[in-house]
């Protein structure tokens, strides 16, 4: 899978840190770079499950190219939302299907892939392909 | 005399690891579950390496060997205990142990209408099989609230709410607050009313060299994993007059006396409980665990690592934007160490502590009536254990400080 120009870059921006820490530091920072959900639009059904942190993501097609907006109460979850959304937004929905959420295993924070009931980023990203799914099948 | 952590340190391998980019592993999870010592993975190592066979039924040298293990096993951990072989029944863990007594003692021995008493401070374990058994028996639940200005249950509406009652659950201590309730009275006073009591010791249990037959309590359900032993066992204490009342609620191999095809009849005792191939290894390492804290005084044990989480509760209090819970300026209670930041998300909070190579709980720790009472949703936790050091509690603190100063602007 390609990766965006601007999705390569925070690969790059990732990649060059070591520390933990300092990646997590990183991630939230990105937070506010996430084209946001503002909480006033957060409800039951656009809620990610199996997330520890309270995390929503909306998704919409614009000229036939996929969309997302994501908000969640905790910064790191939101900074990995605001990545995702480099991942995913202005492709077609039948790529978004297709990405594999690596590019987070790319960037250096494995951790954050392990599936575990309290780690909501694959519920997300299971929850952004299924989306794209729907709005392809409803076009 | 006071504990040499040193020396126990260098017992559990696990301790010297790196984390988190080559950070020292500061191991702060202990009340979801505890490090092994290498005498416990030695000793279920050499069940596999040596004596692997199945229990009870053969006559060839290893299921003698491996039958002797398992029920010296039993006899080890009924001795440590305070309690006899046939008192203690192995299960899975304290889950397992409460749906035992819900299933294999409630459902036979309560009636439509018959109240049962739990607590706001329970783990979801033993309020959800109280919870199904209601829908299927018809019992009443009644429910003791916690009083959160003073962290401990309203024990005025518990004695209210003892007449009737047939059966009352309580957690010995909280896993989220750290705090111990006060369970010879609890007993007492359910015992006054003519009510079985079961108490959930999850929490307790590796902090206390309990004594079942003093206890007074009919049931008693215990982890082994959180008290040094491996995961998958644990085992439930009841009294001879209740293990009679129990009915088994699974079935299958181990648990019989005969089998024909139109009926079978039970193996009597503790086995009655333990259908199909037992937890052989885990129940040999959870004696293992037993033997390990034999060596040690457990008032030293308890009073370290309270002392530890009075330590680390006092010296985050003072740690801009964050609120400790449960009361820990009493020498009663657990290594737990509940708290919340007010702007940094307990999950941002877990991260960058393990970034820092500190491992701590975030989540509702399944008690979430409990921290709806506190008007959570989640809390962060650190607990400590035999093992931790005032270094370690020091550090955490430091670091804590660190990431507020950091992200809690």
């Amino acid at each position: 899978m390609s990766w965006p120009e601007a999705l390569k870059s925070a690969i790059d921006e990732f990649s060059d840190v070591f520390d933990p820490m300092e990646r997590y530091e990183m991630l939230f920072e990105w937070a506010s770079e996430v084209n946001e959900l503002p909480v006033e639009e957060w409800s039951e059904a656009n809620r990610i499950h199996g997330c520890q942190s309270d995390a929503h993501v909306e998704c919409h097609l614009e000229n036939g190219l996929f969309y997302m907006r994501g908000g969640a109460d905790a910064q790191i979850v939101q900074g990995l939302m605001a990545i995702t959304c480099l991942a995913v937004n202005g492709r077609e929905p039948s790529e978004v299907i297709d990405i594999e959420p690596s590019f987070v295993d790319e960037m250096g924070i494995k951790a954050s892939l392990t599936p575990s009931r309290s780690n909501g980023f694959l519920n997300m990203f299971k929850r952004v392909q299924e989306e794209a799914k729907l709005l392809m099948e409803r076009e | 005399m006071p504990l040499d952590v040193d020396a126990i340190r260098s017992d559990f391998p696990i301790l010297s690891r790196k984390v988190s980019g080559g950070k020292d592993l500061v191991y702060l999870d202990n009340a979801a579950t505890t490090q092994k010592p290498q005498s416990v993975i030695d000793a279920m190592t050499s069940y596999y390496e040596q004596s692997n066979a199945n229990v009870h039924r053969a006559v060839h040298t290893l299921a003698a060997e491996a039958t002797e293990m398992y029920e010296n096993a039993r006899n080890t951990l009924a001795d440590w205990f305070g309690t006899t072989r046939d008192n203690l029944i192995f299960t899975s863990g304290t889950t397992e142990a409460i749906n035992l007594v819900a299933w294999g003692w409630a459902r036979s021995n309560l009636k439509s209408g018959d109240a049962v008493i739990i607590t706001e401070m329970e783990h979801h374990a033993d309020i959800v099989p109280w919870q199904l058994l209601a829908e299927e028996k018809g019992i009443e639940i009644r429910v003791i609230p916690i009083n959160t200005e003073k962290d401990i249950l309203d024990m005025d509406i518990f004695e209210a709410s003892l007449p009737g009652a047939k059966l009352v659950c309580v957690v010995h201590t909280s896993n989220v607050l750290g705090v111990a309730n006060p369970i010879p009275e609890i007993i007492n006073m359910a015992k006054d009313a003519g009510s079985k009591v079961l108490i959930d010791a999850a929490q307790a249990a590796p902090h206390h060299r309990l004594n079942f037959s003093n206890l007074g309590a009919d049931f008693v359900a215990i982890s082994g994993h959180k008290m040094c032993g491996p995961t998958g066992i644990g085992c439930l204490l009841a009294t001879s007059e209740c293990i009679e009342q129990m009915e088994p609620f699974m079935s299958g191999g181990d648990m019989i006396e005969t089998v024909t095809m139109e009926k079978s009849t039970f193996a009597s005792g503790p086995q009655k409980f333990e259908a199909g191939t037992p937890k052989i290894a885990e129940a040999i390492g959870f004696a293992a665990a037993a033997e390990y804290l034999s060596k040690l005084d457990m008032d030293e044990v308890h009073h370290h690592i309270r002392g530890l989480a009075k330590l680390t509760a006092e010296k985050i209090k003072s740690v801009q934007g964050i609120t400790v819970y449960g009361d820990h300026s009493v020498d009663e209670g657990s290594g737990v160490v509940s708290f919340l930041h007010d702007s940094i998300h307990a999950e941002d909070l877990a991260r960058f502590m393990d970034a820092g190579g500190f491992a701590m709980r975030t989540g509702h720790h399944c008690a979430q009536p409990l921290l709806d009472a506190y008007g959570v949703s989640s809390t962060n936790r650190v607990s400590f254990y035999l093992y931790n050091t005032e270094d370690e509690a020091n550090a955490f603190v430091d670091h804590l400080r660190y990431v507020v100063e950091k992200f809690g602007g």
